[in-house]
């Protein structure tokens, strides 16, 4: 079927920086940017966002979805059209919280009066170029372009997204050898402090966004622990290694994560886990990590509205002062 | 809408402090085990299997561990408080409520004999029940075997039929298995169709009990049955019984249509006998969700048609499902709708907002219930109860 170019008068997009966008906004900005459009991505998130979201959604929703339909309501007016797209669970292995797939139709749904206009498309498994670029590639044509400014566009926005996916990836894999080789000189030279590496596990839209997890990133850089981000380690090696972990975990995004786990876990001192409450997959992984790896302390973290940040600060002090009191000798002989 | 207190009050941070490496960091079954369960498998050796309780499919899978897996049945007693607290006991606190009854369900198998359970795999958190629950249970002490459908998923038929045959039984024989598949298939769309008439007329009944024993008739003789001839028969019995029960609906009954959840929705032990309840309040039930429409009947892309002004894409497991029923419902003049869903699942959450647009449009109530495991009795009691009285008014005024 042909597609209509039924959003060819669109020439300003608004994105929600939630959700998807701290994963593939890169692709997204690019995608529109390389059709000629311009993007307004929203502000940071901050109070009246997040409340407005609470406002706006189903109180049993999780944390996260909440600020997500916030950003949302930020862009009205500020834009001609909204890209909200759906990533369905397209295949067993590598699929999302069903979240990520009802998103568009219930943004649709709760900014209906508001005559909100959505745009979007259907995203296969993630891991496969072509499935992504099909769905792009309609998106192109309905926005007016040719199927071959719209493949164009899209090779550029796939490039940029692999790119910086790359970039945050070295600069982990930089951090991680610091921390050997610190550690090293550490234990030639006894005056010298080891240093503390951290990995924290949380979904990219929860580490990243400060609102939601800067207080537990200041709490643990202020402890003087070296952070390491557990979404950021090469998708593609943590994803296959995953696989090691568990047969059937259908998501991908904490494959990943489980994946960066046991990458790195010779090479860090903790972990500390975020989840939003009540995040469905997490729900179920962060039981399987708890109980599954050993020999480096987990700390496992709920958010939710209420929480203050005095309650995150002790939290991560008491973890940071086991690990401390860990690498002067305390527990081995006890 | 009631929120789930017992969800948000809880502890929020823990700690997991192992200096020692005591296992190997992964969900796969040891080495050993593994090899056990292949040998026991190649020689098959006497297995008794068990399914968790699921709504009144029981004789369902009855049949197919006994006709197609060719391995012995163990049925296990109704539910008890306790089978549902050890479920919860052994459960992270905010998965959802399914995952602990299903996991009490397997202890309680575990304990009665069984060396075999069986879990389904899906598309929402159901896909990574089988391996987290064959894990907390290895964890408990139990040993046995899951025949988990979440593995061999990506390859579909042919990847479940490569599992059964490598984990259950090497000799099955595979065009007689095929055969009592479809027997198992014709069970489940009888059981439904059945279901929908007693649903739609047990509420009017003139003795009270008369449909529910021609049900548990109709249980009993499917739990005998061995082949397709027996079931079709059993289907014609009780239909026909169904039939000659007196009863006393008037002309044009307060009709409620539930939708929801695939579990909570269906199973009467977790939404707390949700049929019956609306039953004994003179209702006329329907319910589109089922296994039939779900699994043997589902298309997705063309159900979605009829509710294009709120999908413009599938939302999750059931979500096209309940939005295209209830549109469904409210165009055929219902007097209500009931959403039954539990605690935490997200896709269902998510139907919420279209729900409401639906409500808004038809002008119709829509009742939403969230189970957990500490939902009461008495409060769904109430609510129900006042929910009917509400139709019941608004009948009244637009007659």
């Amino acid at each position: 079927m042909p597609e209509k170019a039924t959003w060819a008068d669109i020439s300003v997009v608004g994105i929600p920086r939630s959700l998807l966008y701290y994963r593939f906004g890169v692709l997204w900005t690019t995608f529109f940017e390389s059709l000629g459009r311009s993007v307004v991505v929203s502000d940071a998130t901050d109070k009246a966002i997040a409340d407005r979201g609470e406002h706006l959604s189903v109180d049993e929703c999780c944390l996260a979805s909440k600020v997500f339909m916030g950003h949302v309501d930020s862009l009205i007016g500020r834009c001609d059209a909204v890209f909200i797209p759906s990533y369905p669970t397209a295949d067993h292995r590598t699929g999302f919280c069903t979240k990520f797939q009802s998103v568009t139709d219930v943004a649709r749904n709760t900014f209906r009066d508001q005559k909100l206009e959505v745009i979007s498309c259907e995203v296969g498994n993630v891991r496969k170029l072509r499935d992504v670029r099909r769905p792009f590639e309609e998106l192109g044509v309905r926005m007016g372009a040719t199927r071959a400014e719209a493949r164009s566009a899209f090779k550029a926005a796939w490039a940029a997204q692999a790119a910086r996916d790359k970039a945050l990836a070295e600069t982990q894999e930089r951090t991680l050898r610091q921390l050997v080789t610190q550690r090293r000189a550490a234990a030639t030279h006894p005056e010298t402090e080891p240093p503390l590496g951290i990995l924290v596990v949380a979904h990219p839209y929860i580490t990243h966004d400060a609102y939601l997890a800067g207080a537990v990133l200041d709490a643990l850089r202020d402890m003087g622990a070296t952070v390491v981000f557990a979404d950021a380690i090469d998708h593609d090696r943590a994803y296959k290694k995953s696989f090691e972990f568990s047969d059937t975990m259908p998501w991908l995004i904490n494959r990943e994560l489980i994946g960066a786990i046991l990458l790195t876990e010779d090479k860090i001192d903790g972990i500390v886990l975020i989840s939003a409450f009540p995040c469905g997959p997490d729900s179920m992984t962060d039981d399987a990590i708890m109980r599954y790896i050993q020999g480096k302390p987990i700390l496992n973290l709920m958010i939710d509205a209420q929480s203050g940040t005095a309650g995150v600060e002790t939290r991560v002090e008491s973890f940071v002062d086991i690990l401390h009191f860990q690498q002067k000798g305390g527990y081995t002989h006890g | 809408m009631a929120k789930p207190q017992s969800m948000i009050e809880q502890v929020r941070s823990s700690i997991a402090v192992e200096f020692d490496r005591k296992r190997k960091p992964t969900l796969h079954p040891d080495k050993k085990a593994d090899k056990k369960a292949k040998h026991r498998a190649k020689h098959h050796r006497p297995k008794k299997a068990a399914f968790f309780r699921y709504c009144y499919y029981d004789p369902a899978f009855k049949f197919f561990v006994e006709q197609v897996l060719d391995v012995d049945y163990l049925p296990l007693p109704e539910a008890t408080r306790q089978t549902t607290e050890v479920g919860v006991q052994n459960s992270s606190d905010y998965v959802c409520t399914p995952y602990k009854h299903i996991l009490g369900d397997f202890v309680e198998a575990l304990d009665l004999g069984a060396d075999m359970v069986i879990q389904f795999g899906g598309p929402c958190r159901l896909g990574y029940y089988g391996e987290l629950q064959e894990s907390a249970l290895r964890d408990m002490g139990y040993e046995f075997e899951m025949l988990n459908f979440a593995h061999g998923i990506e390859k579909g038929y042919l990847g479940w039929a490569k599992e059964i045959l490598s984990k259950v039984n090497p000799d099955i024989d595979i065009p007689h298995g095929v055969v009592k598949l479809k027997g198992t298939a014709k069970m489940m769309e009888q059981l439904d169709s059945a279901r929908d008439y007693f649903l739609a007329n047990g509420g009017f009944e003139l003795e009270r009990g008369a449909y529910d024993k021609a049900w548990d008739a109709y249980m009993n003789a499917l739990r005998c049955a061995a082949d397709e001839r027996d079931i079709n028969q059993a289907y014609q019995q009780v239909m026909e019984r169904f039939a000659a029960i007196p009863i006393n609906k008037p002309k044009n009954p307060i009709r409620i249509g539930v939708v929801g959840e695939m579990f909570t929705a269906i199973d009467e032990r977790s939404n707390l006998g949700l049929d019956h309840k609306l039953m004994a309040l003179g209702v006329e039930v329907h319910r589109m969700l089922n296994f039939t429409n779900r699994y043997l009947h589902y298309n997705e892309p063309n159900l979605r048609v009829g509710a294009k002004d709120y999908l413009t894409y599938d939302m999750g497991p059931t979500s096209t499902l309940t939005i295209a029923a209830a549109k469904q419902y409210a165009q055929s003049g219902f007097d209500g709708i009931i959403h039954a869903k539990s605690a935490g699942c997200t896709p269902e959450i998510d139907c919420i907002p279209v729900l409401q647009k639906v409500s808004e449009d038809f002008a119709i109530p829509i009742l939403y219930l969230t189970y957990d495991s500490q939902t009461s009795d008495t409060g769904l009691d109430t609510r129900l109860e006042a929910f009917y009285d509400m139709l019941a008014m608004k009948k009244e005024k637009l007659s």
